[in-house]
């Protein structure tokens, strides 16, 4: 035990550098930044829109329309008096999204209950995903346009009538059945949460692989560029000790690695997630969930955490034996690369298809991976699939010691010299 | 003197090359024992499998009357192994490093305080040994290297090429300290190009070439046998 303490301190102090420390730090404090930028855009961009109006016609009508109270999620500049082209220029060069330009004759249309034109103008003043929401303003405001127009129509020609109801006579009341779980509710809005709470795991889940086993490779790796692995492996300390120090180590410091960056992230999506949730209409989805007991209890996290864990430890030992086969640090970066696609896979598959519609042949493939199982442990344990979780777990166990097993073996025998991949060369022994 | 090792008809082979073709040689205790002969010729191989770093294809060895191969935990608490192209862990300091591979050996805090004040006494780098392993030059490195695997005074030291890219000045210093610790009871088994230093050095030297042992002897009885000046007239002759 004295000597694996000794050679995991070793494994540790080795990973914990000044670079990584630095790294870790600023990271934190970019993702932050740019969270807090995010949050104030997103802020701006849910927020009250100013849009300039250049009333061309004058009439009653049309100013009347501008003091509707569907109108009121707009800050109006109005440019009445102005040309079209000094109104383009005045709102170009304030902070409008749009000039909105009712043309004359408007008033007389809307008298005669006719279909009236208007005319917009989006000033693109940048092409971000927040900045260019042009069309969206324009979008919203026509829709406030046509709600305070139609609900006069309909006030005009039927004015014993409740105009909400002529508009939508048909009103759903909405269910969903989980299992044997029924609560009143949107199907979209369970999906897009379960979806947001999913999202997380394979996040979670590629980041501590990724880290870990980057680490782990580089440590075999490094032994072997500086020519430190031949006098290690002649020490008084079992090999498969070697083994579990630099995989301990390497998770240990992948798992604080990625919570910290984990840590960054949420700051950087908190700051847009909150502000849109505001926006949003996800205000009742916490209980709706709860009612159809869509949430993790301990069990459940349990569960889910073990399944996390399994996988990090088969990517661990799959990354030891990639270490093996790198000559030096260098191709060990590239021996990651095969490692990121298995994870992928599953990610992606997760997210564009179900596994219970996919072909059997790609099913099957998809199930071989190992890292597909903690993707599907949140659903199956929504859905009670209990069998299928169980399984996931063993197949992850069995696939974990049989990888450790032939790790040991390349350690204990000659391979751990003499075996490499080269890129574009032929394999060579050690002579 | 007894046996520290017994190598009998040792063979190693890569796939379908022949690295070792059944070779046979003793380590007495206490002597220094040493393989010569051209690159490619099994020496290091030789060195790894007796260090338990590679196995062997057939053959016997013994090692203290252990079978080095089904045993190898045993003879790595006994033995210390030096390759040729050795390095130190560059981010640790040197004082770290010996007190890293001590660890690995001593079984109390006052042995390893021990063995690791033998190390330095060898080094000889005082105040250096406080700094980062990567900022030495190669022969400061290699000393450290060397004071790492004398410092347990093992039975057995694994040598290859101990002088390898030394001056004039540290080789001839290393070769003084090799022999100091054979003296106090060390057995070393070597490798190495430089026939001077294997003359100085070796009680008993093994001539080796594509594999096979050519001849054995003490250095004074291979010249005599071979009617020749030096080491390097020797093994001219073996090869013929």
């Amino acid at each position: 035990m004295k000597r694996f303490t000794n050679l995991l301190k070793k494994e540790i102090k080795e990973l914990v550098t000044k670079q990584l420390i630095i790294s870790l730090a600023f990271t934190v404090i970019l993702f932050n930044f740019i969270g807090q930028v995010s949050k104030k855009e997103v802020r701006k961009a849910t927020g009250i829109q100013t849009i300039s109006v250049l009333d061309e016609d004058g009439s009653a009508g049309s100013k009347d329309l501008l003091k509707r109270p569907e109108m009121a999620l707009f800050k109006i500049v109005d440019l009445s008096g102005k040309t079209k082209e000094q109104a383009l220029e005045t709102a170009k060069a304030g902070e409008s999204k749009l000039l909105l330009v009712i043309p004359k004759g408007f008033g007389d249309s809307l008298a005669e209950l006719k279909p009236s034109e208007l005319e917009t103008y989006s000033f693109m003043r940048s092409f971000s995903l927040i900045g260019a929401r042009g069309q969206v303003v324009v979008q919203s405001v026509l829709s406030a346009v046509n709600e305070a127009l139609s609900n006069d129509f309909l006030r005009k020609k039927l004015p014993d009538m409740d105009t909400a109801s002529l508009k939508k006579p048909i009103k759903s009341k909405d269910f969903i059945i989980v299992q044997d779980r029924m609560a009143e509710g949107s199907a979209n809005l369970v999906a897009g949460m379960i979806s947001q709470q999913s999202m997380f795991i394979p996040i979670v889940l590629m980041m501590i692989i990724i880290y870990s086993s980057q680490m782990v490779i580089s440590a075999v790796a490094m032994e072997k560029q500086n020519k430190t692995l031949e006098t290690l492996l002649t020490v008084p300390i079992k090999r498969t000790s070697i083994i579990t120090a630099k995989m301990l180590a390497a998770g240990l410091i992948g798992l604080i690695s990625a919570g910290v960056y984990m840590f960054g992230m949420q700051s950087f999506l908190g700051g847009i997630g909150d502000e849109a949730a505001k926006a949003g209409a996800q205000a009742g989805a916490p209980a709706l969930m709860q009612k159809l007991g869509l949430t993790f209890n301990t069990t459940g996290y349990i569960i889910l955490g073990l399944s996390i864990f399994l996988a990090i430890l088969v990517a661990l030992a799959v990354a030891m034996i990639l270490g093996v086969l790198a000559e030096d640090f260098r191709s060990a970066q590239n021996m990651i690369m095969p490692l990121m696609f298995m994870v992928m896979i599953p990610y992606f598959i997760s997210i564009f298809a179900d596994l219970n519609t996919i072909s059997l042949p790609l099913k099957i493939f998809v199930l071989a991976i190992p890292f597909t199982h903690p993707f599907l442990v949140s659903q199956n344990l929504y859905l009670g699939n209990y069998g299928m979780i169980a399984a996931g777990l063993g197949y992850m166990l069995l696939v974990f010691i049989v990888l450790v097993v032939f790790a040991a073996r390349v350690f204990s025998s000659d391979k751990i010299l003499t075996m490499k991949l080269r890129f574009g060369k032929k394999k060579a022994a050690v002579a | 003197m007894p046996n520290v090792l017994t190598v009998r008809g040792l063979k190693k082979s890569y796939g379908s090359q022949m690295a070792l073709a059944g070779i046979d040689f003793d380590v007495q205790a206490g002597e220094v024992f040493a393989l010569i002969g051209p690159n490619g010729a099994g020496k290091t191989t030789t060195l790894r499998i007796v260090a338990t770093l590679l196995t062997s294809s057939a053959g016997e060895i013994a090692f203290l009357d252990h079978d080095l191969c089904k045993d190898p935990d045993f003879v790595r608490e006994k033995i210390s192994y030096l390759p040729e192209e050795a390095g130190a862990y560059k981010d640790m300091k040197g004082l770290d490093y010996l007190h890293f591979m001590a660890n690995f050996y001593a079984r109390t805090p006052e042995e390893e305080k021990e063995f690791v004040d033998r190390a330095v006494a060898i080094t000889e780098l005082g105040d250096r040994l406080k700094t980062k392993v990567g900022t030495y030059s190669k022969g400061m490195t290699r000393k450290l290297l060397l004071a790492r695997a004398l410092m347990t005074k093992p039975v057995l030291a694994i040598l290859d090429e101990p002088t390898s890219g030394l001056d004039v000045l540290n080789a001839l210093e290393v070769r003084e300290i090799v022999r100091r610790y054979v003296r106090e009871g060390t057995s070393v088994l070597l490798s190495s190009h430089n026939m001077l230093e294997i003359e100085f050095l070796s009680d008993r030297v093994a001539l080796i070439d594509k594999g096979r042992i050519l001849d054995s002897g003490t250095p004074q009885e291979l010249k005599d046998k071979h009617n020749a000046k030096n080491l390097e007239e020797v093994f001219r002759s073996s090869v013929r």
